[in-house]
């Protein structure tokens, strides 16, 4: 029991930061009248009382702003933050924040927003700053993991520096080299051209080095990763791991080195791969290490899985799904609509091409006009009520070659089934309806990067 | 940008060890020899093009009448009241007029074995080469065209490209090597230097591989890295030896070197554990099998090394228990074996077997088997059975495609490549794909001698005229008009030989690596349009593929690539995709996304 405490903790964290994650876009998007829109964190073991001192003398310096409109709504602002504040009578444990200002939204309409709430991990900050944004940088940075490597790939061709941290992964820099190959052998000129060869190699790995100082090393202090894997196909891993010209700060947090045949992006993935037990604790593993259970239940074509949205949905409602998989970034929409004539509601989930095609929101039988109650993101109706479902809730990235597939072979949703369902058969109708037949591409003119431009005649392919 | 080559030039070094110097004159070739070399062209003028369209529409006007038509192309300003003849002078005089007399001498040169007619005009503007000429060949056509069509001024012998293929540690380089030297191309005081290296390293038995592997690396591991490549020739055949790396981090480089090959030589160590463990799931032995079927070479020789070892000591049940254990695999992998895989038992570091027959008082029974023809062999030596191999499907009247597989500068830019298809000679004008840059050849070499002109399977260097470097790259194609073309997505049919252990289904958005060619780029699957399990089941609109099921998909690729379809030319239309090490799966592009217009 103890056990699935902790996992059910976990997950609630997980869930906590996606949240969070949402709330960071949603602030960042926000812009306020003039420099209304106050952001305030208070670190863990703060005051109420002096917050509250602080911002009536702010209230105070506020009245004297000349611009009317400004003046209005700065004041507006402290007032409901003050309001707020004195929900609490003390600090909680891991600090407070709170954001409060008229946003203008899309339409151009002036909406109050006040949030405040307990950051999932002690925050240690304290920040009071009235702008026309809402400042987010400290959040964003609790949700850093604090655990960070770097990668180095080298091979002959080129050298690609990248990071690994939590559920992301970055290429910093890439270049491309032009290294002399064995064209021939023996000559008169062959100690030459070995010659000529080494000192090539030699400035190679030199600028491998001294870019890695700069990109790993950036304040010349200490290396901003916790560990560095040097991966690469043929010896200049370990030609760099011997040189001088590579920092000694670095050389000292080499974790791994690792063989990859290719260089580049594929080169990169294949090391995450291979280091991965130097890489345990970061989220972008589990992620992988998540969705490589899924994919294995697919390609043994156990019957226990389920993908895309309907078939998902369908799952759910049966409790069959045990875990839920979704892309954290879903655009899918979850609409609830009423029809206008009877009266009966209905649930629609919509991609963003399909929200503009007004044929969802007709009757398909009466034509009668469908009426919006509610809209929001499938992902955050998901994160509020998983738990009616009984099933477990995880968020992936796209960051991984993983998640990449998962989002867009699977549409980003899918899960682990408790038992055997036959979804296909159940949908197999339906699909084979909506599959995309488009024929004929050989004679369009544009080449159009959505796809659906090629034809696709199954008697070109003598099946 | 690579100054190093400045002093390294081809024709000149190849003077200290030009191959087959010590070799009596050649005889002109038998079987698949050519007639004896016609008249150079620049000489005797030129041939007319049977299949230029423009040739076909004057011959029509003058009603057949041959000598008729020729006197009209002889008077250009005549032919522009024919309204047929200025559409089609519209149609292919749009690209400048210098590029069009050399296209044509080109379309023409290819032709050259079948007509006799001589003009002394300069060409008339052409429209495009056609693709198959054989099949829309003008009526009038008396012969087939030729397939081994003799070179002027080159050697008439056939070019063969061999690639050494294998798990590492089977002895590539070292079998490499001992050719050389037994072929006489190699001599004595260098191989006695590369002895005394060897010992010094504690590695004697290193020393054949040495005259492959170059580079210090590569020497100090024993390990190949890059594709070596040597030339070598026998009394009928010239070859060029490619010597793939054999360790399963630079599979990429081995690729590289099978695509330009014809005949791959799978070489497998019959040394006890080492047969299996290269044979075994992991072991480069199937893997480089399967490539190379995938890649196009026509012959698959499996040599088994090694046979002088304590372990072995020509022991037939070795060599018979190494070839029962292939065979059904090679035959998974596509090979016929009756006709496509011959075997043959060889010590690579003694040179039994590869110029000259084992001992019989070492090996009594290998006189038997091969005179009996068992396992379709019917020849005892490695180079023997070379010699009797033919390559067919060289298409020398097909325009010009030469994959670029390197290029370095020597006062100027120097391409290397293999010719597929196509004729290249001096004075050309090539367009390099994808690119579209338009080069003047100033002169080629093969196997590092300048030759007048190069037939399809010619292992070549290319000078181009006012090419930088960066202009030249790997994975490039030289082609004559038509070019080819330059996509980054083809609809194609894949068959998922194996999954990394991480993903085993392949979706749309699986990454990995796209080889086609000598050309690697990032790709990704785009759209999987439906899949065939290995029980004939078809299902359409699926979502994924895994393994064992041929799928028909799109791929996208980070970049442009120059291909084409399978159907129009094999060697530009088959690919590879690989990650993590494996080779994932193979397959052939079906169709490339419509022209721009």
């Amino acid at each position: 029991m103890g056990q699935d405490e902790k996992t059910q903790e976990e997950m609630d964290k997980q869930i906590e930061i996606f949240k969070v994650k949402k709330l960071i876009k949603n602030l960042e998007a926000a812009r306020g009248n003039g420099t209304s829109m106050i952001s305030l964190i208070i670190p863990p073991g703060d005051q109420i009382s002096r917050v509250n001192k602080m911002l009536s003398d702010e209230y105070g310096t506020a009245s004297n702003i000349k611009s009317r409109v400004n003046r209005l709504s700065v004041l507006s602002a402290i007032t409901s933050t003050q309001q707020r504040l004195k929900l609490y009578n003390k600090c909680p444990p891991n600090g407070l924040v709170m954001y409060c200002g008229t946003v203008i939204t899309e339409d151009g309409k002036e909406r109050k927003v006040n949030i405040d709430f307990e950051p999932f991990r002690s925050i240690n900050t304290s920040l009071y700053l009235c702008d026309n944004k809402f400042h987010t940088e400290d959040l964003n940075e609790l949700l850093i993991d604090d655990e960070a490597f770097g990668f180095i790939i080298m091979d002959g061709n080129g050298c690609l520096y990248g990071t690994v941290q939590g559920s992301s992964r970055e290429i910093l820099h890439k270049f491309s080299v032009d290294l002399p190959k064995k064209h021939g052998r023996g000559g008169q000129s062959a100690l030459r051209f070995a010659r000529l060869r080494l000192e090539k190699r030699h400035n190679y790995v030199r600028k491998v080095a001294e870019l890695a100082t700069q990109l790993f090393v950036p304040d010349g202090q200490k290396p901003n990763v916790q560990g560095i894997v040097l991966a690469g196909s043929a010896d200049f891993k370990s030609e760099l791991m011997r040189s001088d010209l590579f920092d000694q700060r670095l050389h000292k947090i080499v974790v791994k080195m690792v063989d990859v045949s290719y260089g580049g992006e594929n080169g990169f993935n294949q090391a995450i791969e291979l280091s991965a037990d130097s890489l345990a604790n970061v989220k972008l593993m589990k992620e992988k290490k998540l969705l490589q259970k899924y994919f294995d239940q697919i390609a043994q074509d156990t019957g226990q899985y389920c993908f895309m949205v309907d078939d998902t949905l369908r799952g759910l409602e049966m409790g069959a799904v045990e875990d839920l998989i979704i892309w954290d970034n879903l655009e899918i929409q979850r609409y609830k609509v009423r029809n206008i004539q009877t009266q009966e509601e209905k649930v629609l989930h919509l991609t963003k091409e399909q929200e503009g095609d007004d044929k969802f929101f007709r009757d398909a039988e009466t034509g009668a006009e469908l009426e919006t109650i509610d809209k929001e993101p499938l992902v955050e109706w998901f994160a509020e009520n998983y738990k009616d479902y009984g099933c477990n809730l995880e968020f992936i990235t796209d960051r991984s070659a993983e998640g990449t597939q998962f989002v867009k072979g699977f549409g980003g949703i899918g899960g682990t089934l408790r038992w055997k369902v036959d979804l296909a058969e159940l949908n197999s109708l339906e699909e084979a309806a909506n599959m995309d037949h488009g024929v004929g591409g050989d004679d369009s003119d544009d080449d159009s990067d959505d796809g659906s431009e090629y034809g696709f005649d199954d008697g070109d392919f003598g099946f | 940008m690579n100054p190093s080559a400045s002093e390294w030039k081809p024709s000149a070094s190849a003077a200290s060890w030009t191959p087959g110097q010590s070799f009596s004159i050649p005889a002109p070739a038998p079987a698949p020899a050519p007639t004896p070399p016609p008249p150079k062209e620049q000489e005797t003028g030129e041939d007319i093009d049977e299949t230029d369209p423009l040739w076909q529409a004057v011959l029509k006007i003058s009603g057949g009448d041959k000598a008729a038509a020729q006197k009209l192309i002889n008077d250009p300003d005549s032919l522009t009241k024919y309204p047929e003849v200025v559409a089609l002078l519209g149609e292919g005089g749009g690209d400048g007029d210098a590029m069009e007399v050399d296209d044509t001498e080109d379309a023409q040169l290819a032709e050259a074995v079948e007509t006799k007619m001589q003009i002394d005009k300069p060409a008339p503007p052409p429209a495009p080469a056609p693709k198959k000429p054989a099949a829309k060949a003008a009526p009038e056509k008396a012969e087939e065209v030729v397939e081994v069509e003799p070179v002027k001024e080159g050697d008439p012998r056939e070019h063969l490209n061999l690639v050494f293929i294998g798990h590492v540690d089977a002895g590539k380089s070292t079998l490499s090597g001992s050719i050389l030297y037994i072929t006489e191309n190699v001599d004595k005081r260098t191989i006695e230097r590369y002895e005394r290296e060897a010992k010094e390293l504690n590695r004697e038995s290193w020393f054949l591989a040495f005259i492959m592997d170059t580079n210090e690396e590569e020497r100090a591991k024993g390990k190949t890295v890059e594709v070596g490549k040597a030339h070598f020739e026998t009394d009928v055949k010239r070859y060029t030896i490619l010597d793939a790396p054999g360790h399963k981090n630079y599979v990429p480089n081995m690729i590289m070197g099978a695509s330009q090959a014809d005949i791959g030589v799978l070489v497998i160590s019959a040394r006890k554990g080492e047969f299996e463990t290269g044979f075994d799931r992991g072991g480069q032995t199937r893997e480089h099998a399967m490539l190379a079927k995938t890649l196009g070479v026509s012959y698959l020789v499996v040599v088994i090394n090694k046979m002088d070892d304590p372990t072995v000591q020509w022991a037939k049940e070795r060599y018979d228990e190494c070839v029962q254990k292939i065979r059904p695999f090679l035959k998974g992998c596509g090979f016929v074996i009756k006709r496509e895989v011959k075997f043959i038992p060889i010590s690579g570091l003694k040179g039994a077997n590869v110029k000259d027959e084992v001992d019989p008082s070492v090996c009594p029974w290998w006189k038997n088997c091969w005179q009996s023809g068992e396992n379709n062999t019917k020849v005892s030596t490695l180079i023997g059975l070379l010699d009797s191999l033919e390559i067919s499907g060289r298409d020398s009247t097909a325009p010009l495609r030469v994959p670029i597989l390197d290029r370095y500068t020597d006062r100027g830019t120097i391409a290397m490549g293999k010719v597929e298809s196509g004729v290249i000679r001096p004075g050309i004008k090539v367009t390099l794909m994808p690119t579209r840059a338009q080069f003047k050849v100033d002169s080629v070499w093969a196997n590092e001698d300048p030759v007048a002109a190069a037939r399809p399977g010619e292992n070549i260097l290319v000078k181009l005229s006012g090419a930088s470097t960066d202009d030249v790259r790997k994975g490039f194609v030289m082609c004559t008009e038509p070019a080819c073309r330059s996509v980054d997505k083809i609809i194609c049919q894949i068959y998922v030989a194996e999954m990394p252990d991480n993903t085993k289904i392949m979706t749309a958005g699986f990454q990995a690596m796209f080889h086609a060619h000598v050309c690697e780029e990032e790709c990704s699957i785009a759209k999987i349009f439906e899949t065939t399990n290995a029980k004939g089941k078809v299902v359409k609109g699926a979502r994924f593929a895994s393994v064992g099921m041929t799928c028909i998909c799109m791929i996208s690729l980070a970049q442009t690539v120059p291909v084409e379809t399978y159907g129009d030319y094999p060697f530009l239309g088959r690919f590879t995709l690989r990650t993590e090490g494996k080779t994932i799966a193979i397959g052939k592009i079906q169709k490339l996304p419509p022209k721009k217009s």
